[in-house]
């Protein structure tokens, strides 16, 4: 295994529509890279340029040591020889085949000894091994994506591309899909490129982000350095969203109370809005403040406790994502301060949240 | 009686095979792809549906005639004749049920998502394999309807069948013409038998259709 090496190498120039042209050069080794950058910004689209589904302009991919396209020298491998996995924001499992004829679809052709053996390998990876019977139809959206994961993964893909399969699951379907991708990835040791615009998911996710703006990879490294990167200001700011619903809005109180959905009460400023509407909340990781042990009284109106999941440092900064419940949340503290606390895995923590810093926020400036 | 039947039987049979054969391609041409002069095209085919039988027939028979140019190359080429021949009631009766089957076909095929072949061919499949194992299942069941509608079709054209292949017993006589005869001769014993025959058969490929399309043709 080329574990030091870019297995995959892309430059890519491509006009998307007259007012996007992609411009886009990167490699990436047997790790999840995450590509991430704002709807419309052509995210979707370089995935469709890699598996051949669309046909670059110009430039050329080069996957472990085969050349799957060069417009240079007129090299442009067919779709179907080009081992790319591909995981689709709606799954698209085919409604007329079992789940267990959908994972194999793509080694039919295979021994039958060597077909069974892979789909049992894929089926435990993934964590199917119960619905092989099922019709499609009858399974939940985290169900149907697991089933695609190892639909994609059975023919031994050299790359698996994922196009923000999470989308359309739950909370709780979201992060076990994640987890599940991760897993995979480290079990297969293939590159697997990751799209999203959410930054939740690329911070859970991702051993590199790639951020795509203005048709470019304007940064690429950990994500946080990325999130928190001179480039993406502006563009992306490292924040939590939440969906949330009012609990309560006395007209004569100054503060709403909101429920976060599958999450902790949290109190804002007053807002307009009824008891029951739901709402989008945006917390900025850099404005949550982390403690350890008892705290004494607070200006700041949200007291939310909850476990570290994971700690990412790098240089003087560090991202801590903490859990509460079924929600993850990103926290931005400088390096010295995860030392102090003693932030690790498991850790018991409780996040201070200003009222003043959690925004509602409207559809269209998401 | 058994003649004229078995002659309807076998006309529309081999036609409803001429159709599949020919409009497969077609519906899938017509659904997935755009050229110019495609709805100029998609007129064409089904123009058959509205024009009047006999005024088919006349077309047909001015093409395939021994002075038509498609009929005289035909005969000069192959050396076949197919007015007033039993082939000549297949080409008939295909061409006046193609529409038929055209129009639910190309529907099923338009209602197939694209990206679902796409899923396939990611998965390694061939375009042939693509096309076996995900386009057609997935548009079985307007493909089996065109088909049955096309077949009862065919089994009682009578207008376009008689003007290309004329009405001659034992040869190109079939039982929709076999009626209209015994009617003629005053027989109504042996028209009702034929009616009720062609009748049932037509009833039979329906209820088939109807009983094997919801385990085969599942849809999302």
């Amino acid at each position: 295994m080329i574990d030091n090496e870019n297995c995959l190498r892309v430059h890519l120039d491509h006009v998307v529509h007259p007012g996007l042209r992609l411009t886009v050069e990167f490699g990436l080794k047997p790790e999840i890279g995450v590509l991430f950058g704002a709807s419309g910004a052509g995210k979707s689209t370089i995935l469709r340029l890699l598996t051949g589904l669309n046909r670059p302009d110009r430039g050329s991919i080069r996957l472990f040591s085969t050349d799957l396209f060069d417009s240079a020298r007129s090299i442009d491998v067919r779709l179907r020889d080009r081992r790319i996995g591909l995981i689709f924001q709606d799954d698209l499992l085919f409604p007329h085949l079992n789940v267990a004829k959908n994972i194999t679809f793509g080694i039919a052709g295979w021994t039958r000894t060597k077909m069974m053996e892979r789909l049992g390998e894929v089926v435990e990876l993934c964590g199917v091994n119960h619905l092989l019977d099922r019709d499609p139809s009858t399974l939940s959206g985290g169900e149907r994506q697991r089933v695609g994961l190892a639909r994609a993964l059975a023919p031994r893909p050299r790359l698996l591309l994922c196009d923000e399969p999470v989308g359309a699951l739950d909370l709780a379907a979201r992060f076990s899909l994640l987890d599940r991708i991760k897993r995979v990835q480290r079990a297969e040791s293939i590159p697997l490129l990751y799209v999203t615009h959410s930054t939740d998911e690329a911070m859970t996710l991702g051993d590199r982000l790639l951020l795509l703006a203005e048709g470019r990879i304007v940064a690429d490294g950990l994500p946080l350095d990325v999130l928190s990167s001179r480039e993406s200001t502006g563009s992306i700011k490292l924040r939590n969203l939440f969906e949330a619903v009012i609990e309560s809005n006395d007209p004569d109180d100054l503060e709403t109370t909101l429920r976060l959905v599958r999450g902790p009460r949290l109190i804002i400023p007053r807002r307009s809005g009824r008891v029951g509407d739901p709402v989008r909340l945006s917390i900025d990781a850099d404005e949550i403040v982390l403690a350890r042990g008892p705290v004494g009284e607070l200006s700041a109106r949200n007291l939310v406790e909850g476990t570290v999941e994971r700690v990412v440092t790098h240089g003087h900064q560090a991202e801590v994502l903490v859990r509460t419940d079924r929600l993850v949340w990103g926290i931005g503290v400088v390096k010295s301060a995860v030392d102090s606390l003693g932030l690790i895995e498991g850790t018991e923590v409780r996040m201070i949240i200003k009222s003043r810093s959690c925004r509602v926020i409207d559809e269209e400036s998401t | 009686m058994i003649g004229p039947f078995w002659l309807s039987l076998k006309i529309a049979s081999l036609a409803t095979i001429l159709i599949i054969l020919v409009g497969f391609p077609l519906a899938l041409g017509l659904a997935r792809f755009r050229f110019p002069g495609k709805g100029l095209l998609s007129g064409l085919l089904i123009l058959p549906l509205v024009l009047p039988p006999t005024v088919l027939g006349f077309v047909l028979l001015k093409l395939l005639g021994r002075q038509g140019w498609l009929g005289h190359w035909l005969e000069a080429a192959c050396g076949l004749t197919i007015v007033f021949h039993w082939s000549g009631a297949v080409v008939a009766a295909a061409v006046a049920a193609f529409p038929l089957f055209l129009l639910p076909a190309r529907g099923a095929l338009e209602g197939v998502n694209p990206a679902y072949e796409d899923a396939a061919r990611l998965l390694g499949r061939t375009e042939l394999s693509v096309l076996r194992s995900i386009t057609i299942p997935l548009a079985w069941r307007g493909l089996v309807a065109g088909s049955v509608l096309a077949f009862a079709r065919a089994l009682g054209d009578f207008g376009t069948t008689l003007m290309v292949a004329g009405n001659i017993p034992g040869l190109t006589q079939t039982a929709s013409l076999a009626i209209f005869d015994a009617v003629n001769a005053d027989d109504p014993a042996r028209a009702g038998q034929l009616a009720l025959v062609v009748a049932l058969t037509s009833v039979l490929a329906v209820a088939i259709t109807q009983w094997s399309l919801p385990r085969s043709g599942r849809r999302p």
